[in-house]
């Protein structure tokens, strides 16, 4: 039978037959030979293969990119959105951040995005002051110091914020950031699908990139958000009021963090401190934090550096480079003045009330030094939050890091230590708790001082010294305060709330100086 | 032979036998098929042709900013809407929301048609808000003026039009592709096999879905009041790109729409506070901005049909006043104008040199409605920076105001009605104080009033048009400010005749 189809060039098809050979035994060296060439043919290609796939995980996911120069070379701009290095363990890749507040708004306390957290956010900035961005690979954001200790405030209600580094971030709804990334992890939304279409809607990845998105990013971003959710789980107690606005639970942050502690029963929410002028602490015998638990400056900013890591830092010498440069920086660094005039005249007759009754305490040598709390009696569940056995614990973390600093005082907490007073008129509101929304309000009895207010508002009012706390905007934009809740009292620390008006008057002014 | 069989590979085998040969021939078409398949998909998808236009005018009536990618509607759907949802517009077709047509043209002013993954789709572009008409009187043929107030274009029927159409039990393959097919063969073409059964009852899904997606977006519009035409809430429609929760606005921050501006003469503008609340200074920044409401994405805005109409409009020039003009009048009119007006409006019809040309004026010293200064807010302003991230053209100039901004006035004769709320019918009206200003008139006619420097604002309808009912008492609304002695309402009638004469020369 004949075939249908003839074939129309076998030739192409057969391989090219070698060349007939009349030696044997040559031939067997020939094919010997070339068998061995193809090996290393195989080898090399393996190897090379190999070389460029540990190039290409590398390139994708650890190359590092310094910042640019605009926030590297200027000391105000890296102190606000300068990488210590948290990006590597604790960052986000940068496009799930950026998609976060648009997906999920139902998950932040208000309007706004990332704003309705109370971030410091300068106008014309990608990201708040205190989120840092970097190049690990892909861009990611993390955090710095600058997120917490970075305040804002205006002047007028028809004004913008005016921001001040090193403030007490009054505005901040830490809890309400940390919850914010663990609920959207949680959520079912928070899968490839919905990302990427989120994702391309705003940017345009190359296909390599959207793959790495797609099957890595997300699914290891959602899962590593998701484990912190059992480490924060008393942020979720019903039982518990809001940290609200300016305030976070500090000793617990480090306990059920660094030191892993199993999870008490205590809760002690404090004021953000402001982090200026730390040379001040250089005097002998101060400690540090509002119960005097550190030692030093130095040590209190790397244990907080070394929380917002969350993990060792990769490289000892680099970490403490960056350290060390913020110690400087904040040390040097000073507070602005009161941008409202100030009556001369009765300022100083409110130094004479200052010295008379503030000064033993607050210029002293009694200054940043430990106290009883019996001399104050303000709200005692901010000492119940740490103990010695957990300074010595997290002392023996970070030096198993093979960092050498003073630490944490390895000893019981017995009160509050009486503050240094620069930069007062900005550290609204006042006490360890921020129960006291004014200055004024703190001349008075705690019987006679605001029950519920509004903090976190930033609208400045010179009159009481402090921020606005009451009124539809107030109620608006900051958080609910009720001193009757738990560790949020009002009491203690009623000094000078007998004075005659007129003295308590020039005293407020004089505290406006400082 | 020039190898043993056991040499040769397998193909090389199997094409050395008859059967083998049938077998591979067999195999070769259904494979040629799927290449060939799979090729036309591809093309199909990969396929991006906006309709080009040579002319920068017709380009700008229809040329495309890149919206239609991500936001276009099928464009035959859209043909098929008027019919299919008929009872959602006032009259008849788009024109009815104040779209405009002209001669011959199957799509209005305003919108582009792209071919983007082998389906046409057409979307607004700049035109839509920026394009309007003048008749001379009732009767008169309308004279097109590109970059103009679109005067008579209804943006938020626009929009109510497509979501309650989208939720109408109409919409779907059962009404749609029919009434695609009937268009279609009016226009001698014929609906495919794979177009009526797959790819358009596809499409009406898709849209469908986008629709309701956008309507529940958009939901805040339906709380607020009526723009009207000539209006748009501009700020509180950038809050819904990023997905605010509008219903936790507060009140003040609502209820704010803005007149659609000029978009003429650009160039000299370089530098100025844009917007009415001057909120941006960036002209690339805010051209963007406002590119986003035509549908556009940082991905897909076509940057090249964009900048075609952003060079054109640097020095594309506002029209004449078509009327005559009493130039001895007009001369008295010039000293004061320079006196009341030059200082923040500019030292002439084309010389925007002046002190405050371009700068926010403090509301308390203008005094006019404060909700489209109160739509913007600090919160928008920083999240509007992270928009364009990742591109070097990220923006990084809205800022947060407390005023408006004071603008160049040329070409305002076409710029009726006035403030930035566009509630005052006519400048002779914005020369009386507040208290005496029209409180009732109707916006969206065309047919213009020289006299008065405004369109005629009396004619609550014309056929079966009807105009939209503007009410200064209603929040947003308010035609108060910009008034008293430094503003001119006090001068006597004689010198607001002289100064209006002149005005008709910017």
């Amino acid at each position: 039978m004949r075939c249908l189809i003839q074939a129309p060039l076998t030739l192409p098809l057969t391989p090219l037959a070698p060349p007939a050979l009349e030696d044997p035994f040559m031939s067997l060296t020939v094919a010997s030979q070339s068998k061995r060439r193809k090996l290393h043919l195989w080898i090399a290609i393996v190897v090379a293969l190999a070389a460029l796939g540990a190039w290409f995980g590398w390139y994708k996911f650890f190359r590092e990119e310094p910042q640019p120069d605009w926030i590297i070379k200027d000391p105000e701009m890296r102190f606000k959105y300068g990488s210590i290095g948290a990006e590597r363990d604790a960052g986000i890749p940068y496009w799930i951040f950026y998609i976060l507040p648009r997906m999920f708004p139902d998950k932040l306390p208000g309007p706004g995005g990332l704003a309705s957290l109370g971030v410091s956010w300068e106008q014309g900035q990608e990201l708040p002051i205190g989120f840092t961005k970097k190049v690990v690979g892909f861009p990611r954001v993390a955090n710095n110091c600058a997120a917490c200790h970075t305040t804002n405030y205006r002047t007028s209600a028809d004004s913008n914020p005016i921001f001040v580094n090193a403030g007490p971030g009054h505005t901040l709804n830490l809890e309400a950031f940390f919850r914010f990334l663990v609920d959207c992890a949680k959520d079912p939304r928070f899968n490839a699908d919905n990302m990427m279409h989120e994702i391309n809607l705003v940017t345009d990845l190359s296909f390599i990139d959207r793959m790495i998105y797609r099957f890595l990013l997300i699914p290891i971003t959602k899962k590593r958000l998701t484990e912190r959710e059992g480490q924060f789980a008393w942020i979720y107690r019903k039982d518990f009021p809001e940290w609200g606005r300016g305030r976070d639970d500090a000793m617990n942050l480090t306990k059920y963090f660094m030191i892993e502690a199993p999870m008490d029963n205590s809760f002690g929410p404090s004021d953000i401190p402001s982090i200026w002028n730390l040379k001040k602490y250089d005097a002998p015998g101060t400690t540090m934090n509002w119960a005097g638990d550190s030692h030093d400056s130095y040590s209190v900013v790397i244990d907080s550096a070394l929380g917002l890591l969350g993990a060792p830092p990769k490289s000892n010498d680099e970490f403490l480079d960056s350290v060390k440069w913020l110690h400087a920086y904040l040390k040097q660094n000073t507070p602005p003045k009161y941008p409202f005039p100030i009556d001369e005249g009765k300022a100083n007759a409110g130094k004479i009330v200052f010295d008379s009754i503030c000064a033993s305490c607050h210029t002293s040598d009694k200054t940043g030094k430990r106290m009883p709390l019996a001399s104050v009696a303000t709200d005692a569940e901010r000492i119940d939050t740490w103990s010695k056995e957990n300074a010595i614990a997290a002392n023996k973390v970070v030096s198993g890091f093979g960092i050498q600093r003073k630490g944490l005082v390895e000893a019981p907490l017995e009160g509050y230590n009486p503050p240094f007073l620069d930069g007062l008129w900005l550290r609204a509101p006042y006490l360890h708790n921020g129960s006291v929304p004014t200055l004024r309000d703190m001349l008075e009895p705690a019987a006679k001082r605001a029950k519920v207010f509004y903090r976190g508002f930033d609208l400045y009012d010179p009159t009481n010294v402090g921020f606005v706390f009451q009124g539809a905007d107030a109620q608006r934009v900051g958080t609910e305060f009720d001193t009757s809740a738990r560790a949020n009292s009002n009491h203690g620390h009623e000094f000078g709330t007998a004075l005659p008006q007129r003295d308590k008057d020039a005293l407020i002014e004089y505290l406006k100086t400082l | 032979m020039s190898a043993k069989p056991s040499q040769l590979t397998w193909l090389a085998r199997l094409a050395s036998r008859c059967w083998g040969r049938v077998l591979l021939f067999a195999l070769m078409i259904p494979t040629l098929f799927v290449l060939v398949a799979a090729s036309m998909v591809w093309q199909r998808l990969r396929d991006d042709r906006p309709v080009v236009y040579e002319s920068i005018e017709e380009h700008f009536k229809y040329g495309s900013t890149g919206g239609e990618r991500e936001s276009g509607f099928p464009y035959w759907i859209f043909q098929a809407l008027p019919q299919v949802c008929e009872k959602h517009l006032s009259g008849k077709g788009y024109a009815s929301l104040g779209l405009m047509f002209e001669e011959g043209k199957d799509l209005p002013v305003g919108m582009s048609k792209r071919s983007y993954q082998g389906i046409d789709r057409t979307f607004l572009n700049c035109a839509a808000c920026h394009t309007s008409t003048v008749r001379d009187a009732a009767n008169a043929t309308p004279r097109m003026y590109l970059g103009m107030p679109a005067n008579t274009f209804n943006i938020m029927a626009f929009q109510k039009f497509f979501f309650a159409c989208g939720k109408d039990p109409n919409f779907s393959k059962d009404f749609i592709v029919p009434e695609v097919g009937r268009l279609m063969k009016l226009q001698g073409r014929k609906l495919g096999v794979m177009d009526r059964y797959l790819v358009f009852p596809l499409a009406v899904w898709l849209m469908r879905e986008r629709l309701l997606m956008l309507a529940g977006r958009f939901d805040w519009a339906n709380t607020q009041h009526e723009w009207g035409p000539g209006r748009v809430d501009t700020f509180n429609a950038a809050k819904v790109l990023f997905n605010f929760p509008m219903h936790k606005l507060p009140e003040k921050e609502l209820n704010g729409p803005g007149d659609f501006p000029s978009i003429w003469n650009q160039g000299p503008r370089t530098g100025m506070q844009l917007h009415w609340d001057g909120n941006n200074t960036m002209v690339e920044e805010r051209n963007k901005s406002a590119a986003f409401g035509t549908g556009t994405t940082p991905p897909t805005l076509d940057r090249n049909g964009i900048g075609r109409i952003e060079d054109w409009l640097l020095t594309h020039d506002a029209p004449k006043f078509p009327y005559p003009v009493n130039s001895e009048k007009a001369q008295r009119g010039a000293p004061l104008y320079k006196e009341y007006c030059a200082a923040c409006h500019g030292a002439g019809a084309r010389d925007f040199s002046g002190e405050f040309v371009g700068k926010v004026t403090p509301w308390e010293q203008i005094r006019t409605d404060r909700r489209r200064l109160d739509t913007y807010t600090y919160d928008l302003a920083v999240n509007q920076a992270t928009l364009y991230a990742g591109y070097d053209w990220r923006f990084r100039s809205f800022r947060k105001t407390f005023g408006y901004a004071n603008a160049p006035l040329d070409g305002i004769w076409l710029r009726a009605p006035y403030l930035h709320n566009g509630s005052v019918p006519t400048l002779r009206d914005l020369l009386e104080p507040s208290a005496k200003r029209t409180k009732i008139f109707y916006r969206g006619y065309d047919v213009y009033d020289p006299a008065h420097l405004g369109f005629k604002h009396d004619v609550p309808e014309e056929g079966a048009k009807h105009y939209f009912k503007y009410d200064v008492s209603v929040a947003g609304n308010s035609n108060a400010g910009h008034e008293g002695k430094r503003y001119g309402t006090d001068l006597s009638a004689q010198d607001k005749a002289a100064l209006l004469e002149y005005l008709k020369t910017f």
